[in-house]
């Protein structure tokens, strides 16, 4: 608490680094310098933090923060420190170059879900309008695809259908392949604030994480096995009588056919694939069938497998089974990983989309979204490649250049070796980050982006909430925010008039026209409404709506239909069995205390030896 | 930054003259009436209490014979300075009462008994470098003998050892495969670096911070300002030192201690300026430090925090007083020609009076109390226990790792026996297995889950 | 138990550490994480267990009888702060006395540092940092009632058995409503059976 007479203010923001974005006040010294956290009573925390959340300020005025741009022309080179017009006029000319030469696609831009909205939504704009290049796409994609694909498929839209808050009011909750306590801490609190009312918990978790010890049913199964779990679940539901077939009749298609599917799927089959006991699944049906609500939360875990969008089909299978979708306590939702990993997929980021949640393959979204961005319809580029795709395409030479901001992709990227020999491949590659990260080391030019709390945005949560992050102080000099980077990038490559941008203000109010009307709808919201209300969840198509925090309170999906698409989905063998020479599985895990790749400042939070 | 509570922690501290000390032992309201360890609840005057008066009158009257004594029977008191002089003796009373009071506790009494002993068989250690450098705490010179014996002893063995090939047990683990192999590893990963975090008595890593360097110079200036001071004026007002003139004209003055010629000096020269005005020279030294610590504790957020007025703030006001009421002095007698001498000299004295009667009750009582503690606790425990000794550093019972000397724990065990503290026997574990004993303990016995 | 205290539960506690990171937050002891947070079942489940100063009322504070110079202090309402650095000789007598494992000694500075319930915040009416953070209420700051509000039901024991001395503590642990009348198990007496520590 800040004595009086110290001359301390407190900016009100949320964390950057999950996609729970809990409120806090980043505490600022007279001289405009932010030294320290205060917990902050916002809606969705209550004062609660983690520790990265309460570090987090550590990583802003950082000795090692990169204050100039830096650039050689070839790899053997060391860096040497430049201006920014030398910077910038060296990566225009360079754009330029690789696309008279290659092709308007052999320039890529590689964005992330740490970038708040304004900035994701630059990105996609960049790419296709000021580059015209379809390659563009983000780092969320690498881990969101699947849920992502299991959500239009089932929902025609891409979301979680409940807030967080309807965690209390539920009665069964089945968590599954998430590890709750080390990725997302502060959700513990509406887990057991749920378990304190009665409520069931099932954790669906080859490893006994800390949620897992305690809960109700711990499924240990095998790792790549839950697809087979759920689907013998649905078998005894269906069994038992537990299914809602009001529901089913009236918001659903394709239950037959789910049914014949899940028919193969006795508790026997489980028990065989998933190496779990038999009554495990009696007891999970039991629960989840009976429960007056009932929810499914799941993230990566079950997602990021060869066939993970089927895995998620089949969670989703069993809640609209189960008639739990659209009501308080009853409902399902894939927890986004990154702080904007819902925000940073939504307006255009991506390979396949456009703002507002649109397709790049629909022609009435792409005559619209050109319309808006002032070009012709046939300019606009074509869907491009997901960005594990891309790195094949930079090796074979297909993408010559690249620029990234906001991701560390060297690190995060599987297959290391594959993706080192993509970026050495590359002629030109211009990366964006306020520290030497990786990535950053290998780039042919560097320049110094702004941090979180220096720069004013919005950013949206896995609850689809869209929270204000405020700027709590200047960048150091010669720091700039990649608002301004990308401005004068496209000002060089003759697009300023389509990039004049001052601030972040003016991108989300470009951001607003953009989206209304869209499936993903922000033109009612302002920063000052959520400054006032704590955050509003999209749809949000007008100033006086108060927002959408619940799908499907109608009972209506976004499909022409309006109904839930139910998809029969089998089990298969993973790709690469079990075998003499490799018997075992790894699964990776987390630690609470780190968070992709840009943990690694605060000099508090734990690290193995070594690392 | 005062409030209530704090207020009251100032008078359990025995900030108040009059009321009585405390020992820390502070259950029972009303604030202030905080027995010692051995004093019984009650109206009479405990046996510690009455022990304390008696040895601080003997003390103070000792004082007043050595006063009159080496006044030469009050021959060479200067009768301006009596207020001052009293002072000194109720500041003696004090000073001896609190000290005894603090010595007749349990724990401060078994720290004396142990220093007793160091003293008579340990003399030369006493005085050996190794005692009088600043000693290095037992842990951290064992820790650096245990790292120095792992480093020789790895370097023999030639490196790693060999991690056992683990294919043959492949098949065993692929039938395990959920709960109990993938669990394990992450856990037993995660816990060295959690334990690497813990603040370390072992002295793992440098985590904590010593006391910057600004705070260090700052005490430094404030403790021999006050030294110098109390060299110059304690002796001065008792009369055992004394100036007298060679001639009736002439610049030449004699110092006189006792009565005893000690030197005589030029009062023009520049020696005899330094000596007439070392006073000042004082003064300017406290007010540095003492001007420092006082900025510090309005800025600094750390010091801001916790501070009481009664106990941090008074006593660093009170030097200061005392030092520009004594430097004004010196300006009414050089520059103002002697305009309003009485005057100040009446808030110099009641100034010095308040600050000796004060003394004795707040913050700068550490004065006499620290260096006795810590010199108690270098004569029992000198510092580096023998680099051969295993005896010397007691290891915890669980875990092996090196909590502290033995003969320091042995003590302490005796000390929690005499306070009927009936724990002692975990004094032989380390804290952190006292914590990690007693999470198993309610796992098994009390709770393993949520509810 | 005091009248505002803490209520730890460790049932309720993932080992997430955000009490660690948020304590070295606190003003009076900046850069300094006095909380500890240790696994009680190292190598076989993530079972965890927070430590905060326990307070102790009965005896009051053994840390501050221990103390050769006095420097443990205790304020009226009862908590006791961390040694006062002009007093502290840095001898570690409270570390091995406190049966909690609480207090720890900068061994370079010589001085003892602890869990002081962030008496900057608490004197003012705010929760200590830890109980403010605690993502899952394993650590909660309040009255008995306002737990009690928050989970019906719940029951607290404010008394540790030390073999056969017991403790009482200003800080409350949560205890199943089977367990409220005995002392919760400090971990003392420790039997050897078959090599193997059971306390």
């Amino acid at each position: 608490m800040s004595p009086p007479g110290s001359g301390e203010t407190l900016v009100p923001t949320h964390c950057c680094f999950c996609g729970v974005q809990c409120g806090m006040y980043l505490r600022v010294d007279r001289r405009g310098k932010v030294f320290g956290v205060e917990p902050r009573d916002h809606d969705i925390n209550r004062m609660r933090l983690c520790a990265k959340g309460i570090e987090a300020y550590q990583q802003i005025n950082h000795p090692d923060r990169l204050t100039s741009p830096l650039l050689r022309r070839t790899r053997d080179e060391p860096f040497r420190p430049a201006s920014w017009e030398e910077a910038l006029d060296l990566t225009a000319a360079e754009m330029r170059r690789i696309q008279d030469a290659h092709g308007r696609d052999a320039f890529a831009v590689l964005g992330g879900s740490g970038l708040t909205t304004e900035k994701a939504y630059l990105v996609g704009k960049f790419a296709r309008v000021a580059l015209g290049t379809r390659h563009v796409d983000h780092n969320g994609s690498l881990c969101t695809a699947a849920a992502a694909t299991a959500n239009h498929l089932a929902f025609g839209i891409d979301r979680a259908a409940n807030p967080f808050s309807d965690i209390l009011l539920s009665d069964c909750l089945l968590i599954a392949g998430a590890n709750i306590g080390d990725t997302f801490p502060v959700l513990t609190r509406y887990l057991w604030g749920a378990r304190d009312r009665g409520a069931h918990l099932v954790v669906v978790d080859p490893r006994e994480t800390a949620v897992a010890r305690t809960a109700d049913v711990h499924v240990a199964l095998r790792p790549g096995t839950d697809t087979a779990f759920f689907n013998a679940v649905l078998h005894v539901v269906d069994r038992d009588g537990l299914t809602d077939r009001a529901f089913l009749d009236a918001h659903t298609t394709g239950w037959e056919e789910l049914r014949k599917t899940v028919a193969a799927y006795p508790p026997e089959r489980a028990v065989a694939v998933c190496g779990i006991p038999a009554e495990q699944v009696e007891r999970v049906a039991a629960l989840f069938g009976a429960a007056r609500n009932a929810m499914a939360w799941h993230t990566r875990g079950i997602e990021q497998h060869p066939r993970g969008a089927d895995t998620c089909l089949s969670v989703i299978n069993l809640c609209a089974a189960t008639g739990n979708l659209g009501r308080p306590g009853a409902g399902y939702g894939t927890i986004a990983g990154q702080g904007n990993g819902q925000g940073g997929r939504e307006h255009g980021q991506q390979y396949d989309t456009l703002p507002g949640g649109r397709s790049i393959t629909d022609p009435a979204h792409r005559r619209a979204t050109a319309a808006l961005w002032g070009i012709e319809e046939a300019e606009l580029p074509e869907a491009g490649t997901p960005m594990a795709e891309m790195t094949g395409q930079m090796r074979r030479g297909e993408i010559r250049g690249l620029l990234g901001l906001g991701n560390n992709a060297l690190v995060t990227l599987p297959d290391h070796s594959s993706a080192q020999a993509a970026y050495d491949a590359l002629d030109f590659h211009v990366q964006c980050d306020s520290f030497l990260s990786e990535t950053a080391a290998h780039a042919h030019v560097v320049l110094p982006v702004a941090t979180w709390a220096e720069d004013e945005g919005v950013m949206t949560n896995a609850e689809a909430r869209v929270v204000k992050h405020n700027k709590a102080q200047d960048p150091p000099p010669g720091v700039r925010t990649d608002t301004w980077v990308l401005c004068q990038l496209a000002l060089r490559l003759g697009h300023g008039d389509r990039f004049a941008f001052a601030g972040s203000r003016e991108v989300f109010d470009e951001l607003r026209t953009a989206t209304a009307g869209a499936p993903v709808d922000y033109s009612g919201i302002t920063y000052e409404r959520l400054a006032e209300t704590g955050g509003i969840a999209w749809p949000c198509p007008s100033t006086d709506h108060p927002g959408t925090p619940r799908l499907f309170e109608d009972g209506r999906t976004r499909h022409p239909d309006g109904a839930v698409h139910l998809h029969p989905v089998e089990w298969r063998e993973p790709a690469d069995p079990y075998d003499d020479a490799y018997p075992m599985t790894f699964t990776t895990g987390r630690a609470a205390a780190h968070y992709l790749s840009d943990t690694h400042q605060p000099p508090n939070l734990p690290r193995t030896k070594g690392s | 930054m005062s409030d209530p509570q704090a207020e009251a922690r100032a008078d359990v501290s025995g900030g108040i003259p009059g009321e009585q000390p405390a020992q820390a032992r502070a259950g029972a309201p009303p604030a202030g009436d905080a027995p010692a360890g051995a004093l019984p609840a009650g109206d009479a005057p405990s046996p510690a209490s009455l022990r304390a008066s008696s040895v601080a009158t003997a003390v103070s009257l000792l004082l007043v014979l050595a006063i009159v004594l080496g006044s030469r029977v009050l021959r060479n008191f200067d009768a301006a300075l009596l207020p001052y002089a009293v002072a000194t003796v109720f500041l003696a009373f004090g000073v001896a009462y609190r000290y005894m009071l603090w010595l007749s506790a349990p724990a401060s009494r078994c720290l004396l008994r142990q220093a007793r002993r160091g003293v008579f068989f340990r003399v030369r250690a006493l005085f050996s470098r190794a005692s009088l450098s600043r000693a290095r705490h037992p842990l951290r010179t064992a820790a650096r003998q245990r790292a120095r014996a792992e480093t020789r002893a790895t370097a023999r063995a030639g490196g790693t050892a060999q991690a056992p090939a683990f294919t043959a047990q492949a098949p065993a683990f692929t039938a395990q495969a959920p709960a109990f192999t993938a669990q394990a590893p992450a856990i037993t990963a995660q816990a060295p670096a959690f334990t690497a975090q813990a603040p370390a008595i072992t002295a793992q890593e440098p985590v904590f911070r010593e006391r910057p360097r600004a705070r260090r110079i700052a005490h430094q200036l404030l403790l021999w300002g006050s030294a110098l001071a109390v060299l110059i004026t304690f002796p001065l007002t008792w009369g055992w030192i004394s100036f007298t003139a060679t001639s009736a004209a002439g610049p030449g003055y004699e110092l006189r201690v006792w009565g005893y010629r000690l030197a005589g000096f030029d009062a023009l020269s520049i020696p005899g300026w330094a000596l007439f005005h070392a006073l000042d020279l004082a003064a300017v030294l406290v007010i540095a430090g003492a001007g420092y610590f006082l900025w510090r504790r309005m800025r600094d957020r750390g010091a801001l925090t916790g501070q009481r007025f009664a106990y941090d703030l008074v006593p660093l006001l009170a030097l200061i007083v005392v030092a520009v009421t004594g430097l004004l002095l010196t300006f009414s007698s050089l520059v103002l020609r002697g305009g309003g001498y009485e005057f100040l000299a009446l808030l110099h004295m009641a100034s010095v009076v308040f600050a000796l009667i004060y003394l004795p009750f707040g913050k700068f009582f550490h004065v006499v109390q620290r260096p006795a503690a810590t010199g108690m606790r270098r004569a029992a425990h000198p510092a580096a226990p023998a680099a051969q000794d295993g005896a010397a550093v007691l290891v915890c019972r669980r875990c092996e790792e090196p909590i502290g000397a033995a003969s320091a724990i042995e003590d302490l065990r005796t000390t929690m026996r005499e306070l009927d503290l009936g724990f002692d026997e975990w004094a032989e574990y380390c804290p952190r297995c006292k914590r990690q004993l007693r999470g198993a303990a309610y796992l098994t016995q009390v709770k393993k889950g949520y509810v | 138990m005091m009248g505002r205290t803490i209520f730890i539960d460790p049932g309720r506690c993932i080992g997430c550490r955000a009490c660690v990171s948020a304590c070295r937050e606190c003003d009076s002891h900046r850069g300094t994480s006095l909380i500890h947070l240790d696994l009680s079942d190292e190598g076989h489940s993530a079972a965890s267990l927070p430590t905060v100063c326990m307070h102790c009322e009965d005896p009051v504070a053994p840390c501050a009888e221990v103390c050769p110079a006095d420097a443990i202090l205790v304020t009226p309402d009862g908590v006791v702060q961390q040694a006062d650095p002009t007093r502290c000789i840095g001898c570690s007598n409270c570390v091995n006395a406190c049966p909690f494992g609480v207090p720890v000694v900068d061994t370079r500075a010589r001085l003892q540092m602890k869990c002081d319930l962030c008496y900057d915040r608490t004197a003012h009416g705010l929760a200590p940092m830890c109980a403010t953070v605690c993502p899952t209420g394993a650590l909660f700051y309040g009255t008995l009632e306002e737990l009690r509000a928050e989970r019906p039901g719940v029951r607290v024991a404010d008394s540790f058995a030390f073999g056969d001395v017991v403790l009482r503590t200003g800080v409350a642990t949560v205890v199943p409503a089977d367990k409220v009348d005995w002392p919760v198990p400090g971990g003392l007496p420790v039997v050897e059976v078959n090599g193997v520590d059971v306390p």
